[in-house]
């Protein structure tokens, strides 16, 4: 027989669908990038934060992370980690759009692709997903298989 | 424990980093990595094209004389860093929501003011030229083309923080 490590399985079974959940939507946020990433280079110059010489690694190097871990996040391999570097862009998402906001720059937000306009509501939905991701890592079964055989165990 | 959890983290991070950067000329429109991406209202003809309805565009080639003349005085509303790094001769800086007091004496007394900022939707500039109406000038203008196209189209410019705004409200 097998069973769920640490909490109630419910409680596990929310996480887990949480975790893959933000995984889903970090790989989705990549690919979307993908097909156009001078664009998306485009839309990191327009924040004004990062020197323009180096807009386009930044750009490159940002999609590459959303892919891994992305990836580690629906695999469960390395989540804990993942969901740390996870919080840590939704951090860096949310200071570059409220800072954006702030000033008055009109821009397209640049989070899944096409045109969306960054707004107030783009902040709200990276806060919820930050929130999710911090859940994510500071929860030790993370760092475990979700199943493991209940040997020693009664 | 925790350093372990940063270090997965970090190795991460220089592993998608790696993957991105190494991956980004196989995708169909790569970054131009190496290059120089500015943002898209820096390029010229690329800001503020039409004031809103009620206030008065005026070219580049046309404000220049007025700031060469000093028959105009020139409003700068971006942020006071990009005031600062560089802006028309001679003008003040005022950005949307700042107290206009200082300068109003000033402003009043010009035969005409020229509100730019750099935005593609002159949002800035619209903002504070309407203040300005609101508040009874009668010639306020918003520059099209804005900073960016003044820079292109060789507008004597300047930089340092704004000595009028504060100092002396002139």
């Amino acid at each position: 027989m097998r069973r769920l490590r640490g909490g109630r399985p419910v409680t596990r079974w929310l996480l887990v669908a949480t975790r893959i959940a933000l995984g889903a939507l970090f790989l989705w946020a990549a690919a979307t990038k993908l097909p156009d990433m001078k664009g998306f280079a485009q839309d990191v110059a327009n924040y004004r934060i990062v020197p323009a010489l180096l807009v386009p690694c930044v750009a490159a190097a940002v999609v590459g992370v959303e892919l891994l871990a992305g990836l580690a996040l629906i695999s469960g391999f390395m989540a804990r980690p993942a969901a740390v570097v996870v919080a840590g862009l939704l951090v860096a998402f949310i200071a570059f759009v409220a800072q954006a906001l702030l000033r008055g720059i009109d821009l397209r937000c640049g989070c899944f692709g096409g045109d969306e306009p960054a707004s107030w509501w783009t902040v709200a939905r990276d806060a919820a997903m930050l929130a999710a991701a911090i859940v994510m890592a500071r929860d030790p079964g993370q760092r475990q298989p979700l199943l493991e055989d209940q040997r020693g165990r009664t | 424990m925790i350093r372990s959890l940063f270090l997965r983290a970090g190795l991460l991070c220089v592993a998608g980093s790696a993957l991105g950067i190494a991956g980004n000329a196989l995708t169909p429109q790569p970054a131009p990595l190496g290059g120089r991406v500015v943002p898209a209202a820096d390029l010229p003809g690329a800001a503020c094209e039409e004031p809103r309805p009620g206030i008065a565009p005026i070219s580049v080639e046309a404000a220049k004389p007025l700031c060469l003349a000093c028959t105009a005085v020139f409003v700068d509303a971006r942020s006071a860093e990009e005031y600062a790094s560089g802006h028309v001769t001679g003008a003040v800086h005022l950005a949307p929501g700042e107290s206009m007091e200082p300068l109003l004496a000033r402003l009043r007394a010009a035969p005409a003011v020229i509100v730019y900022d750099r935005d593609r939707d002159c949002a800035a500039a619209n903002g504070v030229a309407a203040r300005l109406q609101a508040l009874g000038l009668r010639d306020v203008r918003v520059l099209t083309g804005a900073w960016p196209e003044w820079l292109a189209r060789g507008g004597p410019g300047e930089s340092g923080a704004c000595g009028a705004c504060a100092v002396d409200g002139r």
